[in-house]
């Protein structure tokens, strides 16, 4: 399994896309000191460990909040990363077949760990943004939704293939 | 004798008392996370089944909440924050008696 390489198929215009969106969540992942996040989406992802025990939360929060953001700041830079070679249209910028050429990423254990956790905390982040409260939460007009849902495909997809043997 | 006796059953039952403090890691559900990814992440960090991390996931999305694991403390931190590393809500609380 360790050895394992995970292939993901994904257009010039997904890895672009995609690409933006993890660059702007690492640049939401400033650390607050030991203090709660104020930013709703960032606390989703330190959320408290104590429902109802403020002085242990805050003992949690101050012992391993920092620590969590780091490995989410790894692990955007270690998706970047991988994304590089899809993303980069170089001077075919204004080609639209460019955009639609499939290319294949490669993935080792610990790359297809850092997708999976960074799929996941995108979609978390996304979903504070949009309000969503319901699993069926879906306004057609809004694009997001769109990438919501694109993050959630992926997301599964790699599961899958992570899953399949085990 | 029997005064060391009694020391001894004393002393087993501080340590029981003391050792016996069951806690628990919490996981609670939320509307995002995919049920998929869910069993992914009980059966990849905790090592279960399919089947447990199955049932487990469904205890989350049905019940709202699954105890994942029990023991001491410091381990339950140790698994919410791991849960929390994979995006998943947990907390820690003392098992009700």
């Amino acid at each position: 399994m360790t050895d394992r390489l995970v292939v993901l198929e994904i257009t010039r215009m997904e890895a672009s896309h995609l690409t933006q969106l993890v660059m702007q969540f690492a640049d939401l992942l400033d650390d607050p000191g030991d203090r709660a996040p104020d930013d709703p989406a960032l606390a989703r992802l330190v959320p408290d460990a104590y429902s109802d025990n403020p002085a242990a939360a805050r003992e949690f929060r101050s012992l391993t909040q920092r620590e969590l953001l780091d490995r989410r700041s790894t692990d955007a830079a270690a998706v970047l990363a991988s994304l590089h070679g899809a993303a980069d249209l170089g001077d075919r910028s204004d080609d639209e077949s460019a955009l639609t050429e499939v290319e294949l990423i490669r993935l080792d254990r610990d790359a297809a760990d850092a997708w999976l956790r960074t799929l996941a905390a995108l979609r978390l982040v996304l979903a504070s943004r949009l309000g969503i409260a319901d699993e069926d939460d879906h306004h057609d007009d809004d694009p997001r939704f769109g990438i919501y849902e694109w993050l959630g495909y992926r997301l599964d997809g790699l599961v899958r293939v992570l899953g399949e043997g085990s | 004798m029997v005064a060391s006796t009694e020391t001894d059953e004393r002393v087993v039952l501080d340590t029981t008392t003391a050792a016996g403090r069951v806690w628990q890691t919490v996981v609670w559900n939320d509307p995002v996370n995919l049920m998929s990814y869910v069993v992914h992440v009980f059966r990849d960090y905790f090592g279960f089944s399919r089947e447990k991390a199955e049932r487990l996931m469904l205890a989350v999305h049905h019940d709202g909440h699954a105890i994942v694991a029990e023991g001491a403390r410091e381990q339950m931190e140790l698994h919410a924050r791991a849960m929390h590393d994979y995006g998943l809500w947990a907390t820690v609380r003392e098992a009700p008696q």
